[in-house]
């Protein structure tokens, strides 16, 4: 008998970056910003927003007062759980260190599965990339992995919300190329849900704005920030900067420009309807000093975005965080090696909702074969942060005990439909089984064919798209949905 | 004795100060003061293009070297006479209307200066009616335009089109860049070019202008 008075054990692994301190410090720095510096609202109804909020107006840049942020901090939603498209159900709740992971929108290229070729994505591309998103079982929500280019590109965003809802009952981000887009989209979604409240209350998309860093608030971005607060759906806000670019060269200072450029969105979906669900986001990684591209595959992008995990944890606010991307073209040992340490160092920082799986060319170009790999990852990360379990049941001693010296131990338990790939634990012997990965004997590679992982991720690739079938729509609402994107009308940026 | 090479070794290096040294001190030598912008002072910069794309410099050294130049420019430049001073030619750029983003395009007017044109940055959300009425003024060798979105680079086909409309295609090159355009793109919209890249797009202009890449 043994009295574990009071044992502390860790029930899972996770890393920080930052002490609360720290956080406080980074966070006090953005008000700090936000105020004396503050960011420009090129929205004319997002100022007149702020400014009847208390904020200071100067011409087109908004000054935001402390108080302000801080109050928007704590009145927004914190609790948000994303669900099922066909169900309702409740599946992703994104809070404390709960790391969810999916693909990435908008990358203008794609790359054919069959044909190896790079070309622009296309209503089948996203159609494909959906599908394998919603065959694979780490992975827990879609981005589209492409701009739909064979259709008016003024309303691809509507084209590229109807492949993906057909294709996936799992929930949704949706990234509009302005407002309009963003009420069709909510549209669409509202009729599969059976109306606005049955959405808001079960929401199954997620709504995406990002500004242009450093410190711009475009239109497009202000109005659908405004819009998703009114609707009271969640609304990722997600700068994507670059340090020594469009922020300052030293990684805090990235963090502060971010953070101020994320907390100023918040501000104005709480100025607009207080108690709207916010999720703050970021892409925080480096301009690459020889290249000049915007890294997706630099180990500062890891390192920032744990440590934004760390100041969201501090805010209680969820976060939009970044894994599984690449800067090479082609998915080779590089792709690999950048997604696989994104992969688990975001799952151990316990970011919320990730996205970019798929990433490939630094963000332009998506790849469903590393999709496939990722997922594979996603399992051994998962596995990670589901740490050692220590109680005298799991310590073992009575088992070490009958075996004796010389014995012979009773094999790990492996995993059985339906959670092949998953990792939760159903009992204190199972282990993560791979079903991607190579450990086989030379012979027995040799005889399947001695096939590299990509070669084996691009079979699957092509199964997924040729035998897959996803959980359709209820009968009729395709058509509705088809009627809604054969409506929509394009507006021209900038007019 | 001051060299042409060591003001050149001042620009690579990223000197500005003995950049600025060197001028003077070629300068009260008697030197050509074209021989010391154009074989020295270009001259490093010309090295420094080598060097970047040998990824042995990177942005933060172009930079340097961009600066040092100038100091040393600044310094001979009183002493020619305006009509003397020989660019590669004059670059009209900017970021298309309806979209903000300019730090591609940034590092493009960087590289050219660098390289040895003049450039006249017009900033983000310029129109094609702007561009046309810039085009008119400034008479520019080429015009480049930058885009990161999928909407708004359709501003780079209107503005092809105004161009033609109003009889100015013939006078001016056009280029463009940004993540959502290809060379597919450039030759659907019948732009003179296209560049991935801020080196690649200084490399393209010379091409352009007729001067060695």
């Amino acid at each position: 008998m043994r009295y574990r008075t009071n044992l502390k054990a860790n029930t899972g692994v996770k890393m920080n970056v930052f002490t609360e301190s720290q956080c406080q410090e980074l966070v006090f720095a953005a008000e700090e910003a936000m105020w004396l510096t503050g960011t420009e609202f090129h929205d004319p109804e997002s100022l007149e927003i702020l400014r009847k909020a208390g904020c200071t107006i100067d011409g087109i840049i908004a000054h935001i007062p402390p108080h302000i942020t801080e109050r928007a901090i704590q009145t927004c939603q914190k609790h948000i759980v994303l669900c099922n498209s066909r169900t309702g159900e409740r599946e992703l709740f994104l809070e404390g260190g709960n790391a969810y992971f999916g693909s990435g929108p908008c990358t203008p290229f794609t790359r054919n599965p069959y044909t190896g070729e790079r070309h622009r994505a296309t209503r089948q591309s996203v159609a494909w990339a959906t599908k394998v998103l919603d065959a694979l079982p780490n992975i827990d929500y879609a981005m589209s992995l492409g701009i739909v280019q064979d259709v008016s590109l003024l309303v691809s965003d509507r084209h590229e919300f109807e492949q993906m809802v057909l294709n996936t009952d799992k929930p949704i981000i949706t990234v509009c190329n302005d407002q309009y887009g963003q009420e069709d989209n909510i549209k669409m979604a509202e009729i599969i849900a059976g109306g606005e409240e049955e959405l808001r209350n079960h929401p199954f998309i997620c709504l995406y704005a990002e500004p242009i860093s450093p410190g711009v608030h475009c239109i497009e971005a202000a109005q659908k920030m405004v819009y998703g607060a009114r609707k009271g759906l969640p609304t990722i806000y997600t700068p994507c900067i670059m340090a020594g670019g469009t922020a300052p060269a030293t990684l805090a200072g990235v963090m502060v420009q971010g953070l101020c450029e994320s907390l100023s969105g918040l501000v104005l979906g709480q100025c607009t309807k207080e108690g709207s669900p916010f999720i703050m986001g970021g892409v925080y990684t480096v301009l690459d000093m020889g290249s000049t591209i915007f890294s997706y595959g630099a180990p500062e992008l890891d390192l920032m975005l744990a440590g934004l995990a760390d100041v969201a944890h501090y805010l209680k606010i969820p976060l939009f965080g970044t894994a599984g991307c690449t800067d090479t073209c082609v998915i080779d040992e590089q792709a690999g090696v950048e997604a696989a340490l994104s992969m688990a160092m975001t799952n151990m920082s316990g970011a919320n909702l990730n996205h970019d799986t798929g990433y490939a060319e630094y963000g332009t170009t998506s790849n469903l074969d590393l999709v496939v790999i990722a997922d594979e990852v996603l399992g051994m990360a998962r596995r990670l942060t589901a740490g050692i379990e220590t109680t005298p049941e799991t310590l073992d001693l009575k088992e070490i005990e009958k075996v004796g010296p010389g014995g012979r131990f009773e094999p790990a338990e492996p995993y059985e439909e339906p959670d092949e790939g998953t990792f939760e634990p159903k009992n204190i012997r199972h282990d993560y089984q791979a079903r991607l990965v190579d450990r086989g004997a030379r012979e027995i590679w040799e005889k399947a064919g001695g096939k590299t992982l990509t070669q084996v991720a691009n079979e699957k690739v092509r199964d997924i798209i040729e035998n897959h079938e996803p959980e359709p729509l209820e009968k009729g609402l395709a058509a509705k949905i088809r009627e809604c994107v054969e409506n929509a009308v394009g507006h021209v940026p900038g007019e | 004795m001051a060299t042409l090479e060591d003001i050149a070794q001042a620009v690579v290096d990223g000197n500005a100060k003995k950049s600025k040294k060197l001028a003077q001190q070629l300068v009260d030598e008697g030197l050509p003061p074209l021989d010391i912008i154009n074989q020295g002072l270009m001259g490093g910069m010309q090295e420094v293009g080598v060097q970047f794309k040998a990824n042995v410099m990177f942005v933060p050294d172009v930079m340097a070297a961009a600066e040092a130049m100038a100091a040393g420019v600044e310094i001979v430049k009183p002493l020619i006479e305006a009509g003397d001073i020989q660019t590669l030619g004059t670059v009209y750029i900017c970021t298309v209307k309806g979209d903000l983003h300019d730090i591609g395009k940034n590092l493009v007017v960087m590289m050219l200066e660098g390289a040895g044109f003049e450039v006249i940055n017009a900033g983000v959300d310029v129109s094609p009616e702007k561009i046309v009425e810039d085009v008119r003024k400034y008479n520019p060798d080429i015009i480049g335009m930058s885009a990161l979105l999928t909407t708004t680079m359709l501003h780079m086909k209107s503005t092809i089109e105004l161009l033609q409309e109003e009889g100015l295609r013939d006078d001016v090159k056009v280029i463009i860049g940004g993540a959502p355009v290809s060379q597919d793109f450039a030759d659907e919209i019948a732009a003179d070019g296209y560049s991935p890249d801020a080196v690649a797009a200084a490399d393209l202009c010379k091409r352009l202008v007729g001067a060695a890449a």
